[in-house]
């Protein structure tokens, strides 16, 4: 019998993985990195495969191809046949290369004795696997997990078997791009679902937050956004954006509205009783303006909104008699204390001019969304923690350390838990506080699937799969595990939890599900041959309807009030504005230099936080550009430079996400402020979701000033160039 | 502006409708990707040594709260009659007649600079120090693109290994290069479509074509004479005031 060199590795990596657990191997499904002399049989020498996958830096799921050369994976694009995001993809997207080759990746399994000393000791695959296996047996009811959004569905669906089997609590799925996009109370206003909207063809669109730069799904949007402004001669879309401070939506926006904070959903209804009132956009359009917009005094809400009466009524006739308006909820008012009715005033435009978000696809059996859990869950979760009911915790693609308010008590809760986990690759600020961390592989090594957040009509079901070998191999540690193949593992140790989880690994978990679809856009009379599509396509998704189907929105009149300040006006006399950058997003781009060093499109600012304050406003207190200046809440304080920008109202200041981490890389950390330490861990009126953005403060200058590391040239800034 | 051209020559044209830019930045981190360009660490970035071969300018106009901010991404011109050119002693520098690119030899810079000096548009980026890629982000780099050293001048070259990969292929498989076959790395990228790319010789193609009678269509410092390759169109008009 002849052994070939591909053999001979399974072979060996089999016989290192049995020698303590039976029946794993966890690298039995990869193609092994093969030297030029015996390629693997797809490699042709100069030419690249692409292989389509799954994106990990968000949680919307859009559907990228990996040009991968002799083994390495050199360009991450967007899949072009993929429903969602059609080829394109946005800078967070393009840089996960750097997270599957960052230089302070984990090569194997590490363990402290002391949490947050930071002294990890390497350990081998098969030992911590067994020592995490011993842990989750002894905690049994006591286990408890806490998951980010960009989980896989595969892992999801076994985290709730295996919480399931050990009576454990049902695992938390919330992350900061979930708070920070207000999922929970979205969600809560559009009877369950995130809202989605199809403006391709929309004439007119109002928006309430950014959502090219950021929100739930910025490229899928980006597409749409294409198509809107592309349409021919007379219908090009019109866009007009509702905030306080200008996001990249706003710059292309053919109108910005600088709502004061926290009234934007009263600008929303007073443009529909405007509508009711004066008959605006015909007599069906005006009668449902009549039913859905409470009585309010137009005039007295423009000025608590800082606006012109007259603008709102021009702007509430533009809507009305826009052929297809739209009004896309979210951004800053859905996270405020009132964010349900805010969000639910804004879908009373959409009621008005009759449109539904899409309707959300149905999820084939087998198939497991993941579905975040709203602050209130997650409170719940801290609380049982703190009440030392929570043995071992597994942390998995989130980092609540960094993610969550102080306030929220997450980091003190830590201490109650006898054994804490992390799947970090790199040790982030949790896995810093984690007796052990066994590093999952990033989502460019990796098998899963995203089920679509959007909800574009039907379900679209991406699939991930190893675009190249698991990087780190090393021989101390063994071969590496991935977290499936973990939890499948330590279940069979578990009398209640292999029933659940009956697999030999997660691939036959994945074939199973996958194989039982029924056939989708790309067809396939047996399950392999539809397993094989879902892999070469990119994932399962029925063909495409001519329309997508949207969703009938049962609302009844929202009566909604000013959003209530944290924070006493004349103690804290701005309003805090914290958005999510377009390169770091939540501060999962902080760790990739790709993202650190391009610069932020509104103030071309790299590698640091920063504080945007209204030109007038910092004129006043004597504040120029690079001031360092200290913004206190009544929740703590970060320090960061000024960014004087034109395009914030005087009365608030904003500041970015995602920096601040002390730990998360070299390229993260020690690196700017965390703007969340500003944050308390208040919930809105229905006490289940995370109220972010009513937050009040005051700023002081330091007395230090820093050359801000812009590429823009400042210097030039008093002469406008004119399209 | 649809010269054809009988030799056979290709004028690789880009047009970037601002209309359609959400200055989202994909383009810029799509570039650094596929052209091995490095990140400028932050005390580099002050020293205003930053690489960008794609940038987005933004450009604000008025004041609160009457203010408008506009993106220009901005990238090499590809100038036709780039000034650039002349002034390299080397001849590092030089026009690609079968595409009109704007091409660099890298190999035969010796980092004078003087094409950056008399570059109007500020897309010429020079190597201050070697670039590093801490291992192992060596992985990510291109191995169709050359990581340039220390000395030499670098900068956008309109993704000309996809060029050259692609009408190879085409004259492997005995066909001529379809429109739209050849797509550099930021137009690939880009969410909205705000990017075309194509050659403008060809009138069959879909530059040529919506370049044609396009009242929208501007060059940036159009009246240096520098011939870019590179339109804009400016932002559209709505039906609301």
């Amino acid at each position: 019998m002849k052994i070939s060199r591909r053999d001979f590795i399974k072979v060996s990596i089999a016989g290192a993985a049995s020698t303590v657990l039976v029946g794993c191997q966890p690298n039995q499904r990869y193609v092994e990195l093969e030297p030029y002399v015996v390629p693997p049989e797809e490699a042709v020498a100069g030419q690249a495969t692409w292989y389509a996958t799954t994106c990990g830096m968000t949680p919307a799921g859009n559907g990228i191809i990996v040009r991968v050369m002799n083994g390495r994976a050199v360009k991450i694009e967007g899949n072009p046949e993929h429903p969602l995001n059609r080829g394109k993809l946005d800078a967070l997207g393009q840089a996960g290369l750097q997270l599957l080759y960052h230089p302070d990746r984990l090569h194997g399994p590490v363990v402290q004795e002391t949490p947050g000393r930071r002294e990890f000791k390497p350990l081998h695959w098969n030992e911590a696997v067994n020592i995490l296996a011993e842990n989750v047996k002894r905690a049994g009811a006591g286990l408890a997990i806490w998951a980010g959004l960009t989980t896989s569905g595969h892992l999801v669906d076994l985290f709730k078997r295996f919480a399931k089997a050990t009576d454990a609590p049902a695992p938390v799925f919330y992350d900061l791009y979930a708070a920070l996009h207000s999922y929970d109370a979205l969600a809560s206003a559009c009877g369950g679902a995130l809202p989605t909207y199809d403006i391709r063809r929309a004439d007119l669109v109002f928006a309430f937050g950014d959502f090219l730069g950021s929100g739930p799904n910025p490229v899928y949007y980006g597409v749409q956004f294409g198509a809107f402004r592309g349409q021919a001669l007379g219908k090009r879309g019109y866009l007009a954006q509702f905030e306080p401070r200008m996001s990249i939506t706003g710059a292309v926006a053919d109108r910005w509205v600088p709502v004061k904070p926290g009234h934007e959903a009263l600008a929303a209804g007073a443009m529909a009783r405007i509508i009711a009132e004066e008959g605006f956009g015909g007599a069906e359009r005006a009668a449902r303006a009549g039913e859905l917009a409470p009585e309010v005094d137009v005039a007295a809400v423009a000025e608590a909104c800082d606006l012109e009466a007259e603008a709102l009524v021009k702007l509430a006739r533009a809507f009305a008699e826009a052929a297809n308006p739209v009004a896309i909820p979210g951004g800053a008012p859905a996270g405020a204390d009132n964010g349900v009715e805010a969000t639910k005033a804004v879908q009373i435009l959409n009621a008005i001019a009759g449109v539904g978000p899409l309707a959300p696809g149905v999820i084939p059996p087998g198939i497991t969304p993941t579905t975040p859990s709203t602050f209130a869950e997650a409170q719940a979760l801290i609380e049982k923690m703190q009440n030392g009911e929570v043995q071992t915790l597994l942390v998995y693609g989130a980092n609540p350390v960094y993610e969550l308010p102080e306030a929220a008590g997450f980091r003190q809760a830590l201490n109650k838990v006898e054994t804490v986990v992390s799947f970090s690759p790199i040790i982030d600020e949790t896995a810093a506080w984690a007796h052990m961390v066994l590093p999952e592989r990033t989502y460019l090594e990796g098998w899963g699937y995203r089920v679509v957040t959007a909800n574009t009509g039907r379900t679209i079901i991406s699939s991930r799969q190893p675009v190249v070998v698991p990087f780190y191999q090393d021989e101390a540690t063994g071969p590496a595990y991935s977290t499936g193949d973990v939890l499948l593992t330590i279940a069979r140790g578990i009398p209640d939890a292999i029933a659940a989880l009956p697999w030999t690994d997660e691939v036959a978990y994945l074939k199973q599900m996958v194989g039982a679809l029924p056939a989708g856009a790309y067809g396939g009379s047996d399950p392999d041959t539809r397993w094989a599509r879902y892999l070469q396509h990119g994932g399962w998704w029925p063909a495409e309807d001519a329309e997508p189907a949207a969703s009938i929105m049962e609302l009844a009149p929202v009566k909604v009030k000013a959003a209530a300040s944290q924070g006493e006006a004349n103690e804290y006399p701005l309003y805090l504005h914290v958005y999510t950058p377009v390169m770091l997003g939540d501060g999962r781009g902080a760790s990739l230099p790709w993202l650190q060093g391009s610069p932020d499109p509104m103030t071309t600012m790299t590698w640091r936080s920063w504080v945007e304050i209204n030109p007038q406003t910092a004129h006043n207190m004597g504040i120029k550009d690079g001031d360092i200046l200290k913004v206190t809440s009544p929740y703590g304080s970060i320090e960061a430079p000024a960014y004087v920008y034109p395009a914030i109202r005087p009365d608030t200041v904003a500041i970015p996400a995602g920096q601040g981490h002390l730990d998360s890389g070299r390229y993260a950390k020690n690196r700017g402020a965390n703007v969340i330490d500003l944050l308390g861990a208040t919930t809105d009126a229905t006490g289940e979701n995370l109220a972010w953005s009513n937050v009040r403060v005051k700023v002081e200058r330091t007395g230090e000033t820093i050359n801000l590391p812009i590429f823009e040239d400042k210097k030039g800034a008093q002469e406008h160039l004119h399209f | 502006m649809s010269e054809q051209d009988a030799s056979g020559k290709r004028r690789w044209t880009m047009i970037v409708d601002l209309d359609k830019c959400s200055g989202c930045g994909a383009c810029v981190v799509a570039c650094h990707a596929e052209n091995n360009v490095p990140i400028a660490a932050e005390d580099q970035v002050v020293a205003d040594r930053s690489q960008h071969w794609m940038r987005i300018e933004r450009y604000w106009e008025g004041e609160y709260p009457d203010v408008k901010a506009r993106f220009v991404p901005v990238l090499c011109q590809h100038c036709g009659e780039a000034p650039c050119e002349p002034v390299c002693p080397v001849y590092a520098t030089y026009h690609d007649e079968r595409g009109g690119l704007n091409a660099m030899i890298y190999a035969r810079c010796v980092g004078t600079r003087y094409c950056a000096n008399n570059c109007p548009y500020r897309v010429r980026f020079f190597n201050y120090f070697d670039p590093v890629f801490a291992e192992p982000l060596n992985n990510q780099l291109n191995p169709d693109v050359t990581v340039r050293s220390a000395g030499v001048m670098e900068k956008c070259t309109f993704c000309v290994q996809r060029i050259r990969r692609a009408e190879h292929t085409a004259k492997v498989e005995g066909r001529t290069l379809a429109d739209g076959e050849v797509l550099p790395a930021c137009v690939q990228a880009c969410p909205t479509g705000a990017l075309m790319f194509g050659d403008r010789y060809d009138a069959a193609s879909a530059v040529a074509k919506l370049l044609e009678h396009n009242g929208r269509a501007v060059r940036l410092l159009e009246t240096l004479g520098t011939d870019p390759s590179i339109y804009y169109l400016k932002g559209g008009t709505s039906h609301v005031d």
